[in-house]
């Protein structure tokens, strides 16, 4: 009976024996077994949906940027504020955040926490715009930002804690489809949400804002509701599985920073370095469309949203190719040369931009499916959240810095040498890239292993545990 | 390891800098000597100064002339000897009813010829923001009318400005920059020039606008005598780091018969700043109209210098006009600055400046070398491991 639950525990995806852990004569149907295919499924569309709100009320104030700046009377750097409001603290908070996921309170009790961050950071915004005080706006922002970062990070760890040798990269793609779908649904409803409110309230104006804002907040009461289901089950699957959570006897240390093995390093780098040459360039990319290539203000909204247009379908489609085929560095290295190519076809050609950003779009989506799973195959499983919160920190940092400095480049050299700096950018990361492949080489790392070699490991353990 | 890589970036940057230098240094100092008299014989200050520069190279000489008598003119005469001269008739000059007043001697040595004249300022109201010239256009001020100061020199350059006689609100000033070297504006366009060119800056200050969404126009003629500069071409580059956001150069050339060699130019950026000293925000786009043919002798009514030196002008015109729909209008900051370059041969052509190649090469070579040596490294452990087993066998 031991050795059946020790083997449960290793090889979840054995079908014999079930019955022994809810005693004989009580076979659970598939989609109640935490073990099987069918049950991962349900767990991975609640793990989705948990992220769904965050994301959608981040780009809020973008969605609404002419009806905040007019009901509240502000101009375009304060506007900006609720976003630095957001950005700025996380370069620090995110790492504490999962931080705490490792050491405080556990995987499930910190997702529910930092969802109810989320949603009451919503609630002040909204209420904020309600009663048209900006700075209780920027509290709420703040608010939402310790939250929504650090859920982030909650989200990643379960999916290593439910996926990892099984459809990891998939499930990362399919996150990264999930954030890109709630930005993009909010863009396109918010606008007509809040002309259906200022029709009800009678006028537009900081109240209807206000009332917008908190239908958006719904969203992040769904995302709560989704981290309990998501706690309930993990729960569950503990006690059945007799899985422990997260706690091998071993605590994290804040100092694990510094004993964190070279691969996750060159992992930090290769994050930082590919995607400052991203989020700033789209942000910054309208007007070089319009410039450069003589696009009319819609087409060049139009060919800056490729990239994210492209990443929702893509990204699950990449994750199972890669899921499929393993060898992650591999493909990190095509997304990182092919995003090489998109920025230098930007930079020295006039060729159409629909063909870079296309490009741009299919290798952003492959590098996320690729790069965020190896962290679970370089670092212990107590310390995930501490490198997926430190990942997310550094990521954070990087792209502050890079998007001030970007726009320093620009307002003195122009879009040529801005270009440049991205692709030096892409440099550094495709340098880490190379290095990680010789390191992953010579230490016999697990990170560049085919898929079927990875299976075949992971046989051979769970024979010897046996 | 980011800095570690600007620092490396910065050091090869420098190197090829100092490569560069080098290279100039030991070409050459200099590729013309310069030479400014102002009103060259004359015995009391003319009605409207007068400026010679005269660029000597090795076996040929540039004359620029720039003169103030009617409106602004610059003049560009290109000999083949290092001897030529301008002699000046100040009688039939100050005149201005017959040709003759100005000469380049050796008559015969004179290879090429060109002038540019700044013939008008137009405005007009762009009620519709619409930035279409064609409607309510205001009475034009014709710069032959403006009191113009005497020339302001110093070192190579000269600075002129004028206003209407009407109001002494504001100036349209023209500022000469001659060149001894190949080099770079200091301030944004910051063209390339060689020292067969040189440069006109031309900016209005203050002048007050006639409606609170005016535009302005700028009427720009050619003269030459055998072939006036004919066709403008418009050429993108994807080179924006001296003129950021700015991807196409455009140049008025004279060239015979579709032939590839190019007499003379007038070269410029579409683009004018609405600051003295500015940022990006302050770049406002223009556009030119083609060039028409125009009547030599009305040019040669309007600016003493085309009468004096051309017998039979034969000019083409055109307009720059500043600004496009949706852009902030001129009362904004009630400045506009635009900048152009005259010369001689073909014009310069941009390249990739070595910090853009640097970076460049550092960023592609080090992943080369770093898969190079791991290469290696690889290799050989290999081989190393393979030995390490023959004994066992």
């Amino acid at each position: 009976m031991a050795d059946y639950d020790e083997r449960q525990s290793l090889l979840g995806d054995e079908s014999d024996g079930r019955e022994a852990d809810r005693g004989p004569g009580r076979p659970m149907p598939a989609i109640c077994d935490p073990s099987h295919l069918l049950h991962r499924v349900v767990v991975l569309v609640f793990m989705c949906f948990l992220g769904f709100g965050s994301y959608f009320c981040y780009d809020n104030p973008a969605a609404l940027q002419t009806q905040v700046i007019r009901d509240l009377n502000l101009n375009t750097k304060e506007f900006m504020q609720l976003y630095a409001w957001y950005s700025w603290p996380n370069v620090v908070l995110c790492f504490f955040g999962g931080f705490m996921i490792d050491r405080v309170f556990g995987i499930r009790l910190g997702t529910v926490i930092f969802s109810l961050f989320v949603c009451v950071g919503q609630v002040i915004f909204a209420t904020g715009a309600w009663w048209n005080k900006f700075w209780l706006m920027e509290v709420g922002r703040f608010v939402f930002g310790i939250g929504g970062e650090s859920l982030a990070v909650a989200q990643n760890t379960y999916a290593v804690n439910w996926f990892k040798g099984k459809e990891l990269n998939l499930v990362f793609g399919l996150q990264l489809s999930m954030a890109r779908l709630g930005s993009t649904v909010n863009m396109n409803i918010m606008g007509s949400v809040y002309s259906k409110v200022a029709d009800l309230v009678g006028s537009p104006g900081h109240s209807a804002l206000g009332a917008s804002l908190m239908i958006a907040a719904m969203t992040c009461l769904f995302s709560l509701i989704c981290a309990l289901v998501l706690g309930f089950l993990d729960k569950r699957a503990e006690k059945i599985l007799h899985k422990e959570e997260g706690k091998t006897g071993e605590v994290v240390k804040l100092t694990d920073v510094k004993d964190f093995p070279l691969p996750l390093w060159l992992i930090f780098i290769i994050c930082v370095g590919y995607y400052v040459a991203i989020f700033p360039f789209i942000g910054l990319g309208q007007v070089f469309f319009i410039e450069k290539f003589n696009f009319s203000p819609a087409q060049a909204r139009a060919v800056n949203s490729i990239v994210y247009i492209i990443s929702a379908p893509a990204s699950p489609v990449l994750g199972f190719m890669v899921d499929k085929t393993g060898r992650n560095v591999i493909w990190v290295i095509i997304a990182v040369v092919t995003t090489l190519c998109a920025h230098m076809m930007l930079a020295f050609t006039f060729w159409n931009p629909w063909i870079a950003m296309s490009l741009l779009g299919l290798s952003y989506s492959l590098l996320a499916c690729a790069l965020w799973p190896m962290v679970a195959f370089v670092v212990p499983e107590h310390q995930l959240g501490t490198a997926y919160g430190f990942m997310q920190s550094i990521q954070n940092l990087g792209l502050a810095l890079i998007a001030m400095a970007a726009g320093a480049i620009l307002d003195s050299r122009g879009y040529l040498l801005l270009e440049v700096f991205f692709c030096a950018c892409v440099c550094i990361a495709l340098m880490a890239v190379v290095t990680l492949y010789f390191v992953d080489y010579l230490r016999g790392g697990d990170l560049n292993r085919s898929a079927a070699a990875r299976a075949k490991l992971q046989k051979e353990a769970a024979s010897e545990a046996e | 390891m980011a800095a570690v890589e600007t620092e490396r970036i910065g050091r090869v940057c420098a190197a090829i800098c100092l490569l560069s230098v080098c290279s100039l240094c030991t070409g050459h100092t200099r590729d013309r000597q310069v030479l400014i008299e102002l009103n060259p014989g004359s015995p009391s200050p003319p009605p409207g100064d007068l400026l010679h520069a005269r660029a000597v190279g090795d076996n040929d000489t540039l004359h620029f002339l720039f003169c103030s008598q009617g409106a602004p003119t610059l003049l560009l005469v290109h000999t083949n000897t290092s001897f030529s001269t301008v002699k000046v008739n100040w009688a039939q000059f100050n005149d201005r009813n017959h040709s003759g007043g100005l000469t380049v001697e050796p008559e015969s040595s004179v290879l090429y010829s060109t002038a540019v004249v700044f013939n008008r300022l137009l405005e007009y109201d762009d009620i519709n923001d619409t930035a279409d010239p064609t409607s309510d256009l205001f009475p034009p001020y014709d710069l032959q009318d403006f009191r113009w100061s005497r020339l302001n020199l110093s070192g190579l350059t000269a600075l002129l400005c004028g206003n209407t006689a009407a109001s002494s609100n504001g100036s349209l000033c023209l500022q000469l920059s001659l060149f001894e070297t190949e080099g770079r504006g200091q301030h944004w366009p910051r063209l390339l020039h060689t020292a067969n060119s040189s440069q006109l800056r031309v900016w209005l200050d203050g002048v007050l606008p006639r409606a609170t969404r005016s535009r302005f126009l700028l009427e720009l003629q050619s003269v030459g005598g055998a072939s006036p500069l004919n066709r403008v071409e418009v050429h993108r580059s994807i080179d924006d780091e001296f003129t950021p956001s700015i991807f196409k150069v455009s140049q008025w050339i004279s060239a015979l018969n579709d032939s590839s060699d190019v007499l003379g130019f007038v070269q410029w950026k579409p683009v004018a700043y609405r600051q003295a000293d500015p940022a990006l925000e302050d770049a406002a786009p223009c556009r030119h109209s083609e060039p028409r043919p125009q009547s030599g002798e009305a040019v040669a009514a309007v600016s003493g210098l085309i009468r004096a030196f051309y017998k039979e002008p034969e000019a083409t015109g055109l307009n720059v006009s500043f600004g496009l729909a949706g852009e902030p209008f001129y009362n904004s900051t009630k400045f506009l600055s635009w900048t152009l370059l005259v010369g001689v041969g073909s014009p310069p052509v941009d390249s990739f400046s070595p910090l853009v190649i640097g970076m460049m090469a550092v960023g592609l070579g080090t992943p080369m070398i770093l898969l190079l040596l791991g290469g290696i490294c690889v290799c050989t452990r290999k081989r190393a491991v393979a030995t390490a087993y023959e004994p066992i066998n």
